[in-house]
């Protein structure tokens, strides 16, 4: 039972990075871009912690307390390396939102327009 | 439209196949009972191992920690260049600000109700704790600097939207206040970068020269400081008002 939930979630989550990848590549509204490109970043932050569970019961946080011996501790908690690094990846995800989001409503101001296919037509006027 | 059909079913088609991998084959190797090797490293001696790591029972914690100053300064850097591609991207010359400026005082004043003010002031109060709680303790938990400066800017956001931008404008937070703060955040963790170098001769970034737990705990409130008015730069000049800015900018196409 608990294997086929964890099938199942996995599943939809690959289903949000591919449905971003598709987001991405074919919606021409830059503001539905950047947030499709958020859906496919927290997909695979959290395919990425998904990888570090264990299917044992009960499942410990990998915090260590003084009421468990340290076997049961080992043999419950999951995985912390996961955790670690998605901590890291999630301000990198951030800062790169403000950046995006900056250009797509600059973008805005000066033209008038957040389509990716105007962009192209407005950007390769100037160059004529 | 034909092309997004065929981008369509080839999606599906790669989705089906990573189904069938994934649960059938399981390549991943989701939903073991077993431990990767290098996580029950991390389990086992992150808080039994005498020497060698930082004794938390937290083990995310002890992970973060061996490299945490690393972690906060590439974030710094991170953070920096896109606060700066930000900034410089809606960037007003002093012509244009004092063109703004007259455009915004035009303006009619509007009011929230008293309900919300009330609410927002009581929910101010409590973030600001809450996000210096995360960032004061830092150096002994997850989270530290950039999450609670996170927090903070969700604080100013939550102004801006009950009162205005021009409320916080009056009581001081003005975009030259800003970023001076910002650079004085940053000022702090270079300096507590360098300070090992200059005054113990050591490496940059060698923090455990430094007395006691200064160097982590300098690091994330510099980090504290430089996200917090990080965000509220970008937010300040974000909040000019969609017809200000399209008249200034639109002002400078045409001459």
């Amino acid at each position: 039972m608990i294997s086929l939930l964890l099938a199942y979630i996995t599943i939809t989550l690959f289903a949000m990075v591919l449905l971003g990848i598709y987001g991405v590549a074919t919606r021409s509204n830059l503001i539905k871009k950047i947030i499709m490109l958020n859906v496919m970043g927290d997909a695979i932050n959290m395919l990425f912690i998904l990888i570090g569970y264990r299917l044992v019961f009960p499942v410990f946080p990998p915090i260590y307390e003084s009421h468990i011996t340290f076997e049961e501790f080992l043999s419950r908690a999951v995985d912390p390396v996961p955790q670690a690094l998605v901590l890291t990846a999630v301000v990198i995800g951030m800062a790169m939102n403000i950046l995006l989001t900056t250009y797509a409503i600059q973008f805005y101001r000066l033209h008038g327009t957040v389509d990716a296919r105007d962009m192209a037509e407005i950007v390769g006027g100037e160059e004529e | 439209m034909k092309r997004d059909a065929v981008v369509a079913f080839s999606f599906l088609i790669a989705f089906l196949f990573i189904a069938y991998a994934v649960t059938a084959r399981n390549v991943l190797g989701l939903g073991g009972t077993e431990l990767r090797p290098l996580g029950e490293f991390y389990l086992s001696h992150s808080f039994a191992h005498e020497g060698l790591t930082s004794h938390s029972p937290e083990v995310v914690t002890a992970i973060v920690w061996n490299y945490r100053g690393f972690d906060t300064l590439f974030e710094t850097f991170v953070f920096f260049l896109a606060i700066m591609g930000a900034l410089s991207v809606l960037r007003l010359d002093g012509e244009q600000l004092r063109q703004a400026r007259e455009l915004e005082a035009t303006m009619p004043h509007r009011k929230m109700d008293l309900i919300v003010r009330a609410t927002t002031k009581l929910v101010v109060v409590m973030i600001i704790a809450i996000s210096a709680s995360i960032a004061l303790h830092g150096h002994l938990t997850p989270g530290g600097g950039f999450q609670g400066g996170s927090a903070m800017a969700v604080a100013a956001l939550l102004l801006f939207a009950a009162f205005s931008k021009f409320t916080l404008e009056r009581k001081g937070l003005t975009l030259r206040h800003t970023i001076s703060a910002y650079a004085v955040g940053l000022a702090l963790i270079l300096a507590t970068v360098l300070a090992p170098v200059f005054l113990y001769g050591g490496k940059i970034l060698e923090i455990n020269l430094l007395p006691g737990e200064a160097g982590l705990f300098n690091l994330d409130v510099g980090e504290y400081t430089a996200v917090t008015f990080g965000f509220l730069t970008v937010f300040l000049v974000l909040g000019i008002p969609e017809w200000v800015f399209k008249n200034v900018l639109r002002r400078e196409l045409n001459d």
